[in-house]
């Protein structure tokens, strides 16, 4: 390494160094992002290891052999696939449900006024505030007094209250930049307001509509504490179910990682396929465009 | 009224009504049960106490030990949130070859519920068969196999929950300050340049200030989340050992279901919106005192 002269300024040698450098942070990078996601792996690894050396007292990272012995466990021991069923169902339904609503109330208020708007971003904001406990002890009094305690409706009318805020808020920044002209020219082809949402506005804010879906649908599936205590045998969803296969013995480690994989690695395959919208919808109101 | 505006309220009112009948009806309910002594069983509307119900929850020594317990937990999770993530940020901001795929890596956790990051990590922290005591074994950096009972000490429990947290949400904290350095305007590094500024100056006197509205918005963002916490907790350790990690949510969970006290339980949970309220109105009003400027 050539020695700096007095002429070139500290930071030019530093950044010569840096450039030099990059490799070896894109190396340091790696390795520390593959450290950060090695208990996911881990649990990976364990659920195909044959049962007993998921509770092995000396465990080890990487499976002496392959076994899907778990799997096979976490299927005969509860009915796991009802409630991957009930998971799927409630989450889905409510997540159409919740876009649809949103959709077409934001379309309303982007077209009446900014200001109402503002409204729902401050709404979204406050629903974000409240704790979701602080809701689900009256909506455990309101489902009970309804009578619909354990039900799949009772779930999904949840889910759908707590999301449509949220897809209000983010459909109304996507129609916000539609210019009004597009309805215009709808009209003048002998379309409707609603025929004209439906046939010229939907389509072309669909990656808003993606966006706001993914995003309705993780937090139903993903939810623990409404399904904890709204549901009992019936209606019981995956994350109450998986939750289940910790007893105090510990015996069940094995197949509650099965259960694990199984209920998480497909999102995450979907959501590595689905990243550009997760991106975008996560540093929503945090960057400006 | 215009036919324009009441064709808009058309578009409003379906998402108007369920809302109001599933959101604000709800937390309308919430306020009022606050007040009363209600028995669960009897499904009565139950009696009116006034304030007592507050005043029985602000008193009692293990709400307040929960509240601190919270506080704890949304300080130290988000705090290493923030540097970790930021530290990442960073590192993937030097736009190294394949920081693409890097990235990608590191954002497989965001979409993992909460209830499977309990999951992992009471899987990872157990007593028994947990592999970090076997690591920390052998690393010799404990004297033995069981040397720390992460989630049955009292002294551990809370940690333990923390340590699933900040596993589970620095991405999110990486992704946010990320996309917030890539929009710092570069025309800011090179007026720095020809300053002569070094790396050093730059990150404090540049990167950090343009940095700082995006970084606010992130830890308000972390802070009402961290604050709610609940699946981790409740699968780690439900608030045990003898609520060494008991946080607000598990706490409100147990009075309304354990025990059945709905109004107490109601109490709480006023208490915490209007605490969490409190704080993000300090965050909003930091940043937009920094917008100002």
């Amino acid at each position: 390494m050539s020695q700096p002269n007095a002429g070139i300024s500290n930071e030019n040698t530093l950044g010569r160094l840096f450039k030099k450098n990059k490799t070896i942070i894109g190396l340091i990078t790696t390795v520390l992002a593959l450290l950060f996601i090695s208990p996911y792996i881990y649990i990976v690894l364990t659920s195909i290891k044959p049962s007993s050396d998921a509770i092995s007292p000396s465990p080890t990272f990487f499976p002496r052999e392959l076994s899907l012995e778990n799997y096979v466990t976490m299927f005969n021991q509860m009915p796991i696939a009802k409630y991957f069923f009930n998971s799927f169902i409630t989450a889905s339904i409510s997540t159409i449900l919740a876009v649809f609503l949103g959709a077409l109330a934001a379309y309303g208020l982007s077209r009446f006024s900014s200001k109402t708007g503002n409204i729902f971003l401050l709404l979204t904001l406050c629903v974000r505030m409240v704790p979701m406990i602080s809701i689900a002890i009256p909506m455990y009094i309101i489902i009970n007094g309804m009578g619909l305690i354990d039900t799949r409706v009772a779930l999904i009318i949840t889910y759908t209250a707590i999301n449509v805020p949220f897809a209000i808020w983010l459909m109304i920044g996507f129609f916000n930049n539609i210019p009004k002209e597009f309805d215009e020219a709808a009209r003048i082809d002998g379309c409707n307001i609603f025929t004209a949402f439906i046939k010229v506005i939907l389509p072309v804010s669909l990656p808003g509509l993606a966006t706001a879906a993914i995003f309705c649908f993780m937090l139903a599936w993903n939810d623990f504490l409404f399904a904890l205590l709204l549901t009992s045998t019936n209606a019981k969803t995956a994350t109450v179910g998986i939750s289940e296969f910790l007893t105090a013995y510990n015996l069940d480690l094995g197949p509650m990682t099965a259960a694990a994989v199984s209920f998480s690695l497909p999102v995450m395959i979907f959501s590595i396929i689905v990243q550009r919208y997760i991106v975008s919808g996560m540093t929503l109101g945090a960057v400006k465009e | 009224m215009t036919k324009e505006s009441r064709v808009s309220i058309y578009f409003f009112a379906p998402a108007g009504i369920f809302m109001l009948v599933f959101l604000f009806f709800p937390v309308a309910l919430l306020v009022r049960d606050s007040f009363f002594e209600i028995d669960m069983i009897a499904q009565g509307r139950g009696t009116f106490v006034g304030l007592s119900n507050y005043i029985e929850a602000i008193r009692s020594e293990r709400f307040i030990d929960t509240t601190t317990n919270t506080l704890i937990y949304v300080v130290v999770a988000v705090g290493f949130e923030l540097v970790l993530g930021l530290f990442f940020a960073l590192l993937l901001n030097t736009a190294f070859k394949g920081h693409g795929i890097v990235r990608t890596i590191m954002l497989a956790p965001l979409m993992i519920a909460p209830l499977v990051t309990g999951l992992i990590w009471r899987f990872m922290l157990n007593n028994q068969f947990g592999i970090v005591n076997k690591l920390l074994y052998d690393f010799n950096i404990t004297s033995s196999r069981h040397a720390i009972q992460w989630l049955s000490d009292e002294r551990f429990a809370l940690l333990s929950t923390i340590i699933a947290d900040i596993w589970l949400t620095t991405p999110f904290m990486m992704l946010v300050l990320l996309a917030g350095l890539q929009g710092i305007s570069k025309t800011l590094y090179e007026s720095a340049d020809i300053d002569g500024a070094n790396k050093i100056q730059t990150f404090l006197y540049v990167t950090l200030p343009s940095l700082f509205p995006v970084m606010i918005v992130a830890v308000l963002i972390r802070t009402v989340d961290a604050a709610r916490t609940f699946d981790i907790v409740w699968v780690l350790t439900q608030g045990g050992p003898s609520n060494s990690s008991e946080v607000l949510s598990t706490y409100m969970y147990k009075t309304l279901t354990r025990y059945g006290q709905v109004g107490e339980s109601s109490a709480m949970a006023v208490i915490f919106i209007i605490l969490l309220l409190a704080i993000s109105s300090y965050f909003l009003i930091a940043m937009f005192k920094a917008n100002k400027k």
